[in-house]
């Protein structure tokens, strides 16, 4: 079903997480092993609780899994230190959660470039331009966060994900607090970072119509895979949806 | 809803803890400074006073014609001459043990005065009982310089404990009464016993009734503690200040956290005058426990004192000491939360169901910079007013103090709205440094008013500091410029080897004897009362020193000490005469009135008024405590008095330059305490510090979060917390400095009657206090940052 491609931008083998012990064991992914492909959209869906953040979360080093092993470009995440997990964030991973993105304190642009500025790389003008040409923010960039939208504030995000030309961009329900206009501009965005910049992008979300901005969507379910779909369409993704529910 | 409060009190127990730190080492000052002042009084109370006397007559010359006169008067049963004098004990190390050495002699006998410790009482030349507490026992030798400097050795044959009539000074040892006629003269008191004595006055001599003398004892004593209490509370009263900052920066951060909390109280309910009794319900709760947490430490600090100083003081502890601890405690804390309190309760309901209007309005900004403006105005224009004077008046002195103080409340009020001040210093910082610093020194700058109640803290205890190092350093430099004004270098100084004690009386008289000298002068050091005025200080001294031996600067009339005063302007100002008017001082009833001839100037620590010494008490004429001296070559002067005074250990010969030393040198170690006692406020400050970013790094939870997730490392975060911390210490430091080093010069020209801008500028401690500044802000984050490069990145963005 797969189509043939030639790298994988990040990736799992055998992937297990479990949560607590004893009566509060909680098995949130169970030998999970995926590819996600370089170049391309992969939306993650699955009901509540199916452990989607929980493998994002693997995947972009942000959490450690029990057992299986995590490829990040070439890197395996396994028994790396703390410092070396944070680099490999810094320069391979870009990441827009539901809220709460942005530092107060920097004005719209220096949170787009703070991973540049971590990093103390000098930023790509030219890159630079076309990602906040992109994000439509235009004499808005020196604003605070506070004096921005909740969906220019993502924007905002997601540029910022997008500006070190990660491997990997994780965006885990970036959406799920904007209204339908607001989600389709950051939707699209992501989708330009894919088809213009070229980048990876990985969308975890519960609503058909962000994943049909995808690729492929991979459905997940009790911690395990369940299927997926290629070149989706919101009506095939909410059927899908429907009948792994049921099952569940 | 009360319940809620004391729960929500439990669960933040963490972030009060440096809160309740500050109110424990605010109350522990307090109530240890009441117990030592209670424990050092109560001692003197128990100390038993003697019962066999009834009157005491003392004065000077006391003979033995007087002592029959005494003894036949009316209703006396016995009177007994109390022989005393200097006995200067040479300890084993060759040098003067410390005094008071003035009455350390006296004679035998068999009254309640001496209690018998070990061995025998004296009976024979060559033999003394030594006090208990002198390192003396039987069999050792005592050797000791009298008053004319003769020398005499004596072996102990016992020692012996004392008891006082009142607070006169314990002798250190007694000889027999023939050796302590030869050795100390006439009768320094004489007792009197039996009953309704009547003894007539005379000139000269004082009466005063045993149980008069006792009640004094007590009395003076109680003042003593009085004072020192009243001191140690003024440092007390600082570090509460400072911890009071701390506290009200905590409830005002606490209140900002919980404003949903209250709007959800409101929305079902609670009125405005419930949530602020809350808030202060919660204020007396943390109060009384920090301020039972500062009584066990106060005690158990005041008890380590009084092991440590050895001296058997009893260790009293007054219920009332405590109830001032537990008040001092709660109260400081409810005054300083009262504000936020006020602030709470105006959250409006709606504020739970908004996402924004997460603070609670400040409506008094417009009110504080008002405040604050005026206040500094006022300040400095009353600092004004009085700074072209030159001779200051007390009441000018005040008001200028006064206008000091308020311009530095000033200060304070408007600290929020100058912290605005380093928007340019972070834009610096921001260019220079790297994200580290950029995000540092915003996140110190988000909140001026947390930034500006924390710095408080920390500007307070280091303006006192920097105040009253400006204000010694210019003692210091002042009196070094007056020593050497008046001190010519050429002069070869003999001062009394420890104390204020005056010298042998043979001092002068073999410094006219040694070989090179061709003049020689004494100056006799003591006070008077001036009719007009209090009590002042006088120098009788040979007319003929003036200008060779002394040169102290006169700026008006003659320094011809024959026909009158020569008087410190200073001085003549504060008392109102000028040249050519009489002045009458009072020398314990011989009084001494002359004409102003002179003005010099001078400073506190000189002699106001110089006196022709023949025209002294002829008591005084005796009381030689500096001898000058020099000759053609001075240098070899110096050589010769060197080897004329080798065997004296009771005399130091110096110069101008050693006298300043000396004499600051003791200076220094009373600056030195006080810089201590100001350091229970900067430790205070720190804890208000380490509180705030504390709290801060607890808000920021989740902006820490996203830095780590978008490739912050741990480094980087702890870096970010401690220039936020290097600011905010940076902010309090530098304007304490400021704002010290001004309230010092205002000092020193209210206390030193000198110019307002003429200060030494005390660049060792403002560069210690810089150097503190730096490391408290280092230290004080230290554990914020860890707790901040700790955060769990998952936790911290997970979204519900
Ligand atoms: N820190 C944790 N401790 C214990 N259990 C956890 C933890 N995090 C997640 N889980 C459990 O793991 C499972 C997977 O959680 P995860 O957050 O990955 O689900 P999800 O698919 O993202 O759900 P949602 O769509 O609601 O965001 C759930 O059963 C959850 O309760
Ligand atoms: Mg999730």
């Amino acid at each position: 079903m797969c189509p043939v491609t030639t790298t994988t931008a990040a990736g799992a083998d055998g992937l297990t997480k479990v949560y607590g012990e004893g009566e509060a064991r909680v098995v949130a992914l169970d030998d999970v092993t995926v590819d996600f492909h370089s170049g391309q959209f992969t939306a993650i869906m699955g009901p509540s609780g199916s452990g989607k953040s929980t493998l994002m979360h693997c995947v972009a080093g942000l959490d450690t899994p029990s057992s299986g092993r995590v490829r990040l470009g070439e890197v395996d995440l396994s028994g790396l230190s703390d410092d070396q997990l944070t680099a490999v964030r810094r320069d391979r991973v870009g990441f827009v959660f539901q809220a709460f993105n942005l530092l107060p304190t920097l004005t719209a642009l220096e949170n787009i470039t703070l991973p540049l500025d971590l990093a103390g790389r000098r930023p790509d003008p030219a890159l630079v331009d076309a990602i906040v040409a992109a994000v439509g923010l235009g004499d808005r960039l020196g604003h605070r966060p506070a004096q921005l939208s909740g969906g220019q504030q993502q924007r905002v995000a997601c540029a910022r994900a997008l500006v070190t030309s990660p491997d990997v961009v994780f965006a885990d329900e970036p959406t799920g607090a904007l209204d339908s206009r607001s989600s389709a501009a950051l939707l699209a965005l992501l989708r330009r970072g894919v088809d213009e910049f070229g980048r990876t992008v990985v969308l975890v979300t519960h609503d058909p119509a962000a994943a049909a901005y995808a690729d492929r969507v991979l459905f997940l379910a009790d911690g395990r895979l369940a299927g997926e779909l290629t070149e989706p369409t919101a009506n095939r993704v909410l059927d899908r949806m429907k009948t792994l529910e049921r099952v569940a | 809803m009360w319940r809620a409060m004391v729960r929500d009190l439990r669960a933040h127990r963490g972030r009060l803890a440096m809160t309740l730190a500050s109110i424990v080492l605010g109350v522990a000052f307090v109530v240890s400074s009441w117990v030592l002042a209670d424990s050092t009084a109560a001692s003197v109370r128990a100390t038993d006073l003697r019962s066999d006397v009834d009157v005491v007559v003392s004065g000077h010359d006391l003979t033995d014609a007087d002592l029959a006169d005494l003894a036949a008067l009316p209703g006396v049963s016995a009177a007994r001459g109390v022989l005393a004098g200097r006995a200067a004990l040479v300890g084993a190390d060759g040098k003067l043990v410390a005094g008071p050495h003035d009455t350390a002699g006296t004679g035998w006998d068999r009254t309640d005065r001496f209690v018998l410790t070990a061995g025998r009482e004296p009976r024979g030349p060559g033999e003394v009982a030594a006090a208990d507490g002198t390192e003396l026992s039987t069999g050792d030798t005592a050797r000791v310089f009298l008053a004319d400097g003769r020398q005499v050795r004596a072996t102990v044959v016992g020692t012996f404990g004392y008891r006082t009539v009142g607070s006169e000074p314990a002798p250190r040892l007694a000889y027999d009464q023939d050796s302590a006629r030869s050795m100390f003269g006439s009768y320094h008191w004489i007792e009197l016993t039996g009953e309704h004595i009547a003894v007539p006055p005379a000139p000269g001599r004082q009466v005063d009734t045993a149980r008069a003398l006792g009640e004094q004892a007590t009395a003076d004593a109680e003042a003593a503690a009085g004072s020192t209490r009243e001191t140690l509370l003024a440092f007390a009263a600082v570090a509460l200040l400072v911890g009071g900052f701390v506290i009200a920066n905590t409830f005002a951060m606490l209140v900002t956290q919980r404003v949903r909390q209250y709007a959800l109280l409101r929305a079902v309910g609670a009125t405005r005058r419930q949530v602020r009794r809350a808030v202060l319900g919660e204020a007396a709760a943390l109060g009384a426990a920090g301020a039972t947490g500062g009584v066990l430490l106060g005690l158990a600090l005041a008890f380590t004192a009084l092991v440590l100083a050895q001296d058997d003081t009893e260790f009293v502890v007054s219920p009332l000491g405590i109830l001032v601890g537990y008040a001092v405690g709660v109260g400081v804390t409810v005054v300083a939360a009262h504000a936020c309190a006020r602030r709470a309760a105006t959250v409006a309901p709606v504020a739970a169901l908004r996402t924004d209007a997460l603070t609670p309005p400040h409506r008094t900004r417009r009110v504080r910079v008002a405040a604050g403006l005026l206040l500094v105005a006022a300040g400095v224009a009353t600092v004004a007013a009085t700074s072209g004077v030159d001779d200051l008046g007390t009441t000018e002195r005040i008001v200028g103090l006064v206008g000091g103080i308020v311009a530095w409340l000033g200060v304070l009020v408007l600290a929020p709205e100058l912290s605005a001040a380093l928007r340019p210093v972070a834009a610096l910082l921001t260019r220079l440094g790297g994200p580290a610093t950029r995000l540092g020194a915003r996140n110190a700058l988000r909140d001026p008013r947390r930034t500006a109640a924390t710095s408080s803290a920390l500007l307070v205890g280091l303006a006192l500091v920097c105040a009253f190092a400006t204000l010694g350093e210019t003692m210091v430099s002042m009196f070094g410029d007056t020593v050497r004004a008046t001190v010519p270098a050429t002069t070869t100084v003999l001062r009394p080897a420890a104390g204020d004690e005056p010298l042998g009386t043979d001092v002068l008289d073999r410094v006219r004897d040694t070989p090179g000298v061709t003049g020689a002068a004494a100056q006799r050091y003591g006070s008077a009362t001036v009719a007009t005025g209090g009590r002042t200080t006088v120098s009788a001294i040979e007319p003929d020193a003036f200008g060779t031996l002394l040169t102290p600067p006169l700026v008006a009339g003659t320094a011809d000490l024959r026909t009158g005063f020569v008087v410190g302007t200073n001085e003549a100002a504060m008392l109102g005469v000028g040249l050519g008017d009489q002045v009458t001082l009072d020398f314990d009833g011989e009084r001494v009135t002359r004409p102003v001839v002179g003005l010099h100037t001078t400073t506190e620590a000189q002699p106001l008024f110089y006196l022709d010494v023949a025209a002294a008490p002829a008591w005084l004429r005796d009381r030689t405590t500096t001898v000058y001296a020099t000759g053609t070559d001075p240098a070899a002067v110096r050589t010769a008095l060197d080897r004329a005074f080798a065997g004296r250990p009771d005399v130091r010969v110096t110069d101008r330059e050693g006298v300043i030393d000396e004499d600051m040198g003791e200076f220094a170690a009373v600056l030195a305490v006080m810089y201590a006692m100001f350091g229970a406020a900067v430790v205070i400050a720190i804890f208000g510090v380490v509180n705030t970013l504390a709290l801060s790094v607890l808000e920021r939870r989740r902006e820490i979060g996203v830095l780590r997730a978008v490739g912050a490392r741990r480094r980087l975060v702890r870096r970010a917390v401690r220039v936020e911390s290097l600011v905010i210490c940076g902010y309090g430091g530098i304007t304490g400095i400021v704002v010290g080093v001004g309230f010092g010069a205002v000092m020193q020209h209210v206390m030193l009657g000198r110019e307002l801008f003429a200060i030494s500028v005390p660049y060792l401690v403002i560069g210690v206090s810089l150097a503190g500044m730096v490391a408290v802000g280092v230290l004080a984050a230290l554990w914020p940052a860890r707790r901040a490069a700790r955060t769990d990145v998952l936790v911290a963005i997970a979204t519900r």
